[in-house]
């Protein structure tokens, strides 16, 4: 038998060490890439398919609901591909101090955030 | 034994997620500066893009690993949520089978161009 102890796990009150944040969001990022590949294909498809399909679909993605999936897509694409450089940087015994994980979680986190930035920047200018 | 559905294939899949994000490392930098290198891009620089033999065959294995390694993250996910086998299998059965009709799709696409 367990003894029993205090329990509190309430996840929102919660402080997160900054790897659990970039560890969570690697995993959130991923799962919504997954689920967008069949839209992906899609849109890749009406893109080659013809001169007018070309023209419908980058009318769209200029749009209102076109430019906040392109963030969306930029942001979720550019944290899963930072934090996942910095799982295959840990696999091969690098940065794995508590101080230098930390960096690189910051490091995936706002870089992360950066790029949708500069997407939206060249988008809106 | 291996249980069915089970968490025990976790070497494997470990293997296959670092090379197919490995792959894909190389592959979407590559792509972005030979796009890059096509501004302003319309259609027909688009196309052109894809009209090499070489880029179909390096476009085909990137859509390759994205989907392995898309089935091998949801796996995860739902290994660690999911607690209902029936639930599970379901999941695994058709996303692999959504999957392997996007390979085929993609086959389509390129090989459809002309």
């Amino acid at each position: 038998m367990q003894p029993k102890r205090p329990f509190f796990l309430n996840l929102l009150v919660f402080r997160q060490p900054i790897g659990a944040v970039a560890s969570i969001l690697h995993r959130a990022s991923g799962a919504l890439l997954s689920l967008a590949v069949p839209a992906l294909l899609y849109a890749w498809m009406l893109s080659l398919r013809s001169a007018e399909d070309f023209a419908r679909l980058s009318a769209w993605l200029d749009g209102g609901p076109g430019r906040f999936l392109i963030l969306a897509g930029g942001w979720a694409l550019g944290h899963h591909f930072l934090a996942g450089l910095r799982h295959l940087g840990f696999d091969l015994g690098w940065g794995e101090t508590r101080q230098a994980a930390r960096r690189s979680a910051w490091l995936s986190l706002g870089l992360g955030l950066l790029i949708p930035a500069l997407m939206a920047l060249s988008l809106w200018t | 034994m291996r249980k069915v559905g089970g968490a025990h294939r976790g070497v494997d899949m470990w293997l296959v997620q670092r090379a197919s994000a490995v792959y894909m490392a190389c592959f979407i930098p590559a792509f972005l500066v030979l796009a890059w290198g096509r501004m302003p891009l319309d259609y027909a620089a688009w196309r052109g893009l894809f009209a090499p033999l070489a880029m179909k065959l390096a476009m085909l294995l990137f859509v390759f690993s994205l989907l392995v390694h898309a089935w091998v993250g949801l796996r995860e996910i739902f290994i660690d949520y999911l607690h209902v086998l029936v639930l599970r299998l379901g999941l695994y059965f058709a996303f692999w089978t959504m999957y392997a009709a996007c390979l085929a799709w993609t086959v389509d696409i390129l090989w459809g161009m002309h």
